[in-house]
This record gives C-alpha cells, structure tokens and sequence, in this order.
C-alpha cells in the first residue's frame, strides 16, 4: 500500500511516530512516511496512525 | 424528516450543566437516543445532539458535508434578523471557516503552535507559572480559578499577542461575558433584577463582542504603527491569497486568540485539579511519581472536556448512525459525552491516570482540531509540576461553583487550601 502525508495539513502532532514508528518520522514538525510502497503487515498501525492524527493527514491508497 | 424523540432531555437548558447533572444527562442520550433531535423554541431553531464517539469523529472528519461557516454553538435564531453576538465572525474566524480557506489561512499562523514552537516556551511557561503561584504562596487559601488556573493561560496568550498587562484584566472580564453570557454573575451590564434570562444573556455577549472589538481596534491601529514581536504584528503583516488581510479579518482573529486561548485552558487546569482532589488514590499516585504527568494530563482533558460543543451545519442531505440528516439542519457533537462512551472507553467513568489508549476527542478532530492543543498540554504539566512540588498538600476548602453554559465546562470558582510557604 502506498502512504501519503498531506504536508499542507500535517503539524507535527507525531500521533502517527507513536503508531507506527516504522512508517512515520516526524522531523520539524512535519511527517515523512518512511516506505514506500509500506508493507502490508504494518497494516493495523498505519490504519491506527490514519484514525489517530488530529489533522486528518494521512491516506492510504491500494497498489 | 424528524421525528419527536422518546427521550426528553434538552440541552439548551444550560443551568444541567451548572448543576453538574450533564453525564446522566448524556448517558442517557446515548443509550436511549444517541442521534437526537431537539426542536427548538420559540426564538431558536432545533437541531440533533451527537453523544457517540464514533458519529462525532464521522461529522468532524467530513467538513465538506458539515460546515462551520453558520456558526459553530448549538443556537441558530429562527429570525435571520435577530442579532447574534458572535455571528457576524462566521465564516471569517478559524473556527468559523471551511475548507479550502480554512486551512490556508490557519497556516498563516501555525507555525507558532506546532510542537517545536511549543516546547520553546516551556521555561517561559514555568516562569510565569511560579509567578503566579507566589502570589498565593503565603496566603494558605486562595480561589484557585482567579488566583491561580485563569492566570496562567491569559499570561500566555496575552503575552503572545503583545497585550501590556494592565489590559489583562480587562480580557478575563470580557471573555467571561462573551463566553460565559448566560451566568448571572457576568451580566454586570444587566440590572440585577433582570439577570438570568434570555435576554441578559444576549446583551451581555453583544456587550462582551462591542468592548473586545473596541480594545482590539485600538491594539491594531498601535501595531500598524510600530510593529512588534507580537501575533498581531504577524497578522499585520500576513498576505492571505496575495493581500494583506483585512482589519475585520484581524479583530476576529484576535477576538479568537483571546478566548480561545484563556478560556478553555482556565478550566482544564481547575478541572483537572478538581478531578484529583475527587479522586484521591489517583492522586496520591500521581503525586509519588510525578512521570505519570502527561498522561494524568490527558486524564483530565478526558474528565474535564473544557469545551462542551460544537456544532455544524449539514450542507447536503447526509446521515448519521441510519438517522436522515436534512439539509441546512444543526448538528451539535458532545465532547463530555463521546468522552465518556463505553465503545471507545473503558470503564469510561473510572478516572484513571494511567489510562491507555486514551484518545479522547477534547481537543476536537480533524479540520479545525483545536490549534492551542500542544499549549494547553504544556500549561497543564508544567502548572501540576510547580504546583504539587510547591502545595503538595493543596485540598478543596469548598465546593466548586459551575458556570451556567452548553457550551463551555467551566468553573467559576474553586477555593482551596494549603500549607502556606514560609
């Protein structure tokens, strides 16, 4: 799956660092997803990431 | 479309929540009517309470469908005439705004309250913190709302903004009356005689708006001639889509900054000392290991839910939880309710400081998640740090007094005790 962070949004809350610290860096105050594509195994935490983050920044799309 | 509910519980009557009955209230709600409609009365249209968790996260994520921009408090007047108060800043504050303005404007300003701007200013924050609470150090009592929970976050955001502090004052006043318009004991502009109702409450907001706007005037005509290192000299100076902003657009951002950033962190911190004088084990486990702090932090943002609600306006038929949602209808999210849900909480009425997961929605979600989040957080650390370390005895010396509102979970006064310092 691909991982993307909306910078325009992102406000380096770092919710989705503690969810799933093998996606997610939070470097001056703004996420960087780590892979790509991330592998489906981290699955549960990107989707915890995805539900946790204040600003509604990250999106999850097939292929 | 909507249909009369089995339940009758209405939450405009704001004097539930003064009398600290609003939990049993909402428990209610969202076991026998978790998708509610209120209709109204004479003067105000009706709308649908929200109590889950899972449907307050499904409105705040979808701001396309439910907007900001008519007002985001449960009271719409069924007369467009009618005057509201904080109207006429819909669709021009933040938190009156919807996407795609909404977030180009709001980074204007975040920069300054990300968690790296945050965390600069914690010395600073611990400065006035000790400040504050030298003032009551010899004392032994004190009213820990005015002496001690209010003082810190006006300090702050007054300071941000570049307000001197004599004007400080003045800003607690006229938040109280704009925010907390329906208690009595703000509508010193209302004869005694006719405080309480409808109509004080009204005259007492639109006179809160009228002198803010007065003050904040002045304040800008002052930065336009000599800029400052101040949030309104930014505003100044800040481009929105290629021109400067406006005046209207600077006094309601200012209008915003004030309230918002005093008001609710005022009653996380009395809330949150409340909560643990009540719950004493916790408490005392707190107070033995005090790294157990920023998560007793989150606790009491849970427990406390300084902001009561906030509501949107559908702008599409929609639903919510199988209930039709029409067009143009008011739908109003309870944050001390979706708090407390059983199906996102466990043992939702336990208050426990080590609670996890604790993804409580207080500060909001989504879109317009509160800005001031990572301050709020940081003033309620480092207030409980100093506090305890200094009055690791302080106990309640009475009851607390509730402010009379929907929309804000305030307390007015909370006196306490202490072993004074020599």
């Amino acid at each position: 799956m691909k991982v993307t962070v909306n910078q325009d949004a992102c406000e380096g809350h770092a919710k989705c660092q503690a969810a799933a610290p093998e996606v997610f860096e939070v470097r001056d105050d703004l996420s960087t997803v780590l892979r790509d594509p991330v592998p489906e195994s981290l699955r549960p935490q990107v989707e915890r990431a995805v539900r946790l983050c204040p600003r509604q920044a990250i999106t999850i799309s097939e292929g | 479309m909507t249909q009369l509910s089995p339940v009758d519980i209405d939450l405009s009557d704001d004097s539930i929540f003064e009398r600290g009955e609003a939990h049993a209230a909402f428990a209610t709600l969202r076991r026998e009517a978790p998708v509610h409609w209120n209709p109204g009365g004479e003067r105000m249209k009706g709308w649908w309470d929200i109590t889950r968790f899972e449907d307050v996260l499904f409105v705040s994520r979808h701001p396309e469908i439910f907007s900001s921009e008519r007002g985001i408090t449960m009271f719409e007047p069924r007369d467009p005439n009618e005057v509201n108060p904080a109207g006429a800043g819909n669709g021009i504050m933040l938190i009156t705004m919807d996407p795609p303005k909404h977030v180009k404007l709001r980074r204007l300003v975040n920069k300054g309250f990300t968690p790296r701007a945050v965390n600069a200013m914690e010395g600073h924050i611990r400065q006035i913190t000790n400040q504050v609470l030298d003032d009551i150090a010899k004392k032994g009592s004190c009213d820990f709302v005015l002496d001690v929970a209010c003082q810190l976050p006006l300090a702050v955001i007054c300071g941000m903004m570049g307000l001197q502090k004599k004007d400080w004052p003045l800003m607690f006043e006229l938040t109280n009356k704009v925010l907390g318009s329906g208690d009595p004991e703000y509508q010193t502009d209302v004869p005694e005689d006719q405080r309480g109702t409808p109509d004080a409450a009204r005259i007492t907001g639109q006179m809160g708006v009228m002198q803010m706007f007065g003050f904040m005037s002045q304040q800008l005509e002052d930065r336009k001639a000599n800029r400052r290192d101040d949030l309104i000299s930014l505003l100044v100076d800040s481009e929105f889509e290629g021109d400067k902003l406006s005046d209207t657009d600077i006094l309601w951002f200012c209008f915003l900054l004030i309230l918002a950033g005093n008001e609710t962190t005022r009653n996380g911190i009395s809330g949150g000392l409340l909560a643990l004088c009540e719950h004493p084990e916790e408490r005392a486990r707190l107070q033995a290991d005090m790294s157990l702090l920023p998560s007793a932090v989150e606790e009491m943002l849970r427990w406390a839910s300084p902001v009561t609600h906030m509501a949107r306006v559908a702008l599409e038929d929609t639903e919510i939880r199988g209930q039709k949602i029409a067009k143009g209808e008011r739908v109003v999210m309870w944050y001390p309710s979706v708090n407390r849900d059983d199906a996102a909480f466990q043992e939702p009425n336990r208050f426990d400081i080590t609670r996890s997961p604790n993804d409580h929605l207080a500060f909001g979600i989504g879109e317009h998640f509160c800005l001031g989040a990572g301050f709020a957080r940081l003033e309620l650390r480092v207030m409980f740090e100093e506090l305890f370390r200094r009055f690791p005895d302080i106990r309640l010396d009475g009851p607390p007094e509730r402010l009379r509102s929907s929309f804000i979970g305030g307390i007015k006064h909370l006196p306490v005790a202490f072993t004074p310092e020599r």
